[in-house]
């Protein structure tokens, strides 16, 4: 990683960060302070203009994704951004007006069908209220005439004519009355009453001790025309509302445009962001940022073609992100690498080690011929057709190099979508042959000889662990940190080599049991010595020397771990031939044909779901924990540089 | 009566009801938490997921279990078991069920947590999968000594 430092023409500012951003060689970098003579331009009035429009587009997009559903493949989502050509930048831009335009047009649309159904809801409400009111001939507000007064609402209990009648009657003799009721209901009648206009407060007492209320919105109108009414308008709001969606309908086919356009604007606000903290004097500008070495004189050509400028390379300081390299066997693995965490200067690059081992083990949890095959060649056509981006590419590369894996493995522990050749050749010929009988080579059976698989996965595990040490004693040597090499790991390592030969020897001859005890007892005498050497005293150090060999636990548990690799591909295994013999239980029959593919497409499809996710997180344990623990230290910083940060589309620069 | 036959199948049945059960409900939990996840970000669904299947595999390991005990004891194959084989197949389903089930009540109550931790930054994603693998390691011994009996039983004369 070297450190850059470009000196510019203000005037080429724009042509060189558009460059600059398009070829992504540069990680910006951002400082605190500018220099004497120097100073910055806030540009943050314009982001917040850009931002905004982003997310008024976003909006859009949403809107129309509501009423106009894109259609989408299944696999759409494999699909790289679309390339673009850099002259095409313009058009966009100088569409962009238009664009937003529309983008906001759909989302005031949006809001106008928002508020019509609100106003819908208002009408329902009134509608209900005014539904007891129905028998009225006259307004809800009928005020009183010179002679009598008019009391129009509801009581909150049930009556019929004779006992509202009665009950009046009986809270006052004297009161003349006449009334009428317009609807009953459990607990409320709505009536209708004239009094003397003399009578009014006697009357109005009566019935407020009797609970009357008055209708909530009285009207000038009877209730069955502003039934009428409300209806009308509720309708004419409802083909508003279906006028709307057609109008934002009809821009569906904008849709591209809109994305283009918000890529267009998430451009601007990042390179705006650059320049706003970039060094500016009167003429010029400073950009310092990080560039991997390789890259140097593609940056030195590209920025003498585009400006006027002046380009300066230095050695790289402690906070320099990483950037790594590898081959295309490895690169599918990086992702994995910086999952867990970006090499920090210190620690070496694992991604080769990681990316084999990650394959490997993979492919012996899975350990199907069939399905690995399926796996290869399915995510070989997705690649081919969709052109999917880097990152998303190398992803299904990483699943495509572990699909090659579990068919090999699949070769190895004879299994083909599990037993479903010998299934089928049984089915349909009356035999009872097994796998074992097909495949010419010779094969190992995890459901027989479990207890030889078992010592094959311990056995990788060993050489996966030691290979992890390995790196350890090397990076001590790089260090030179000579003690933590030889007595902290290179010790270890020979003790745990010193114990399987012990355990070979044990199930061979006598004399490579004596060989492994001794390595392995010389080796324990040797960190009892060693592991004591930071303490202070004789018995601090024995002591110190001592209490070490109580790591061992560690590493058998360690050992024990890579177990799983006989059960998970057990698992697979037992599953694919569960739903083998579950679908050649129907019989030979057209029915029994049918129910026997449906039961093998649907179960194997299980089966590859469940075991390649259970596959895919244990190894990636195994590395993580297992082989990383022992030296990896992480705590880098990415290498992000800056470029087109898009969603929809990417400049293909002509080379 | 065949004795050792009926051991048998009862040990079918513990190692995959138990595991089952520890599995269901530390799947169930998960999901639960991860449903509260998904009502705020959809696109999160696919490391939800991945989250929430972790304490599933017990469920399947007694199921492989019990199946493979089938097999062995006459139902689906194999020689019918003696009286003591058809405990000692009885016996081997008590590791992987009760093994199983707790790993997976442990094992869910760890991927709760998981999911509320990549729920906040997805960088912990790749942390929270791996602690919560931790606790399968306890499960898959369980998994390994049933097995282990399960399929040397019929070569063992008791």
């Amino acid at each position: 990683m070297k450190t850059v430092r470009i000196i510019a023409l203000r005037e080429d500012r724009k042509r060189l960060l558009e460059h600059l951003q398009d070829n992504a060689l540069v990680q910006i970098k951002k400082i605190e302070k500018s220099a004497k003579g120097f100073s910055r331009i806030d540009m943050t009035s314009q982001m917040q203009i850009f931002e905004k429009n982003v997310n008024l587009s976003q909006q859009a997009l949403r809107i129309l994704d509501d009423y106009a559903p894109e259609k989408k493949g299944l696999l759409a989502s494999f699909s790289g951004r679309r390339g673009i050509d850099p002259d095409e930048i313009g058009v966009i831009a100088s569409k962009s007006h238009e664009v937003m335009t529309i983008c906001s047009r759909i989302t005031d649309l949006q809001k106008q069908i928002v508020d019509n159904a609100a106003e819908q809801v208002r009408i329902k409400t009134s509608l209900t209220q005014i539904e007891p009111w129905q028998k009225l001939d006259i307004p809800l507000n009928t005020g009183d005439t010179k002679t009598t007064a008019v009391f129009i609402g509801t009581l909150p209990q049930s009556y019929t004519d004779i006992e509202l009648a009665e009950t009046i009657a009986k809270a006052n003799s004297k009161l003349e009355f006449e009334f009428e009721i317009e609807h009953t209901e459990n607990s409320m009648t709505c009536i209708v009453m004239f009094v003397p206009i003399s009578q009014k407060q006697t009357a109005d007492s009566i019935l407020r001790n009797l609970g009357f209320a008055r209708p909530m919105s009285p009207t000038s109108h009877t209730p069955k025309e502003k039934t009428r009414r409300l209806k009308e308008k509720s309708k004419m709001l409802a083909e508003d509302s279906a006028k709307i969606k057609e109008e934002i309908i009809s821009y569906a086919d904008k849709r591209d445009d809109i994305k283009v356009t918000q890529d267009y604007f998430k451009i601007r606000t990042d390179k705006y962001s650059v320049i706003n903290s970039l060094d500016q004097s009167k003429h010029v500008f400073v950009l310092t940022g990080y560039i991997p070495e390789e890259d140097c004189v593609k940056l030195e050509e590209l920025c003498h073609r585009v400006a006027t400028c002046y380009v300066e390379f230095y050695d790289a300081d402690e906070d320099a992100p990483v950037k790594l390299k590898n081959n295309a066997f490895a690169r599918p693995a990086q992702n994995i690498l910086t999952m867990y965490a970006s090499p920090s200067h210190d620690d070496i690059d694992p991604t080769p080690i990681l990316a084999f081992f990650f394959y490997f083990f993979f492919g012996m949890m899975f350990s199907d011929a069939g399905y690995g095959l399926l796996m290869a060649i399915a995510i070989g056509i997705i690649i081919k057709k969709f052109k999917p981006d880097e990152k998303m590419k190398e992803n299904l590369k990483l699943f495509q190099y572990c699909g090659i894996s579990t068919f090999l493995w699949g070769l190895v522990f004879g299994s083909f979508f599990g037993d479903a050749p010998a299934t089928l050749y049984n089915y349909f010929s009356g035999a009872s042959i097994t796998m074992a009988d097909i495949i010419p080579w010779p094969t190992i059976d995890p459901q027989k000889d479990a207890l030889t698989v078992m010592a094959i996965s311990i056995g990788f595990g060993l050489i996966h662990i030691l290979v992890g040490m390995g790196c350890k004693f090397y990076v001590c040597l790089k260090k030179k940190d000579y003690g933590g090499a030889f007595f902290d790991t290179g010790l270890w390592m020979m003790l745990l080599v010193g114990i399987a030969v012990l355990a070979i020897g044990a199930f061979s001859s006598q004399i490579v049991l004596y060989v492994g005890a001794g390595i392995a007892i010389a080796c324990a005498v040797g960190l009892v010595l060693t592991q004591g050497r930071n303490k202070k005293g004789f018995f601090g150090k024995m002591i110190g020397g001592l209490a070490s060999l109580y790591d061992i636990t560690g590493y058998i548990s360690d050992l024990l771990s890579y177990s799983r690799l006989l059960a998970l591909g057990l698992t697979t295994g037992v599953m694919a031939q569960v739903f083998n013999m579950l679908s050649s239980m129907f019989g030979k029959s057209v029915f029994g044909c049918i129910c026997m593919i449906v039961i093998m497409v649907a179960g194997h499809a299980i089966n590859i779901g469940l075991n390649a996710l259970g596959s895919y997180v244990h190894t990636m344990r195994l590395q993580y924990v297992e082989m990383f623990g022992k030296f990896y230290e992480g705590g880098g910083k990415e290498f992000e540089p800056f470029s087109l940060n898009s969603k929809y589309i990417k400049i293909q620069e002509d080379k | 009566m065949e004795y050792g036959m009926m051991f048998a199948i009862l040990g079918a049945a513990l190692a995959t009801i138990l595991s089952g059960i520890g599995s269901a409900r530390g799947v169930g939990n998960a999901a639960q938490a991860a449903m509260g996840v998904l009502a705020e970000d959809s696109s999160k669904f696919g490391k939800m997921l991945v989250l929430t299947l972790l304490p599933g595999t017990q469920g399947l390991y007694g199921f492989i279990v019990g199946f493979l005990i089938l097999v062995n004891c006459g139902v689906l194959g194999g020689a019918v078991p003696t009286f003591g084989q058809g405990l000692a197949y009885f016996g081997a389903s008590f590791a992987i069920g009760f093994g199983g089930m707790f790993s997976a009540f442990s094992q869910g109550k760890a991927a709760v947590s998981g999911i509320a931790i990549s729920a906040k930054d997805d960088r912990n994603f790749s942390k929270a999968m791996v602690s919560i693998t931790l606790v399968e390691i306890y499960a898959l011994l369980s998994f390994i000594v049933s097995l282990l009996v399960v399929i040397s039983v019929s070569s063992i004369d008791i």
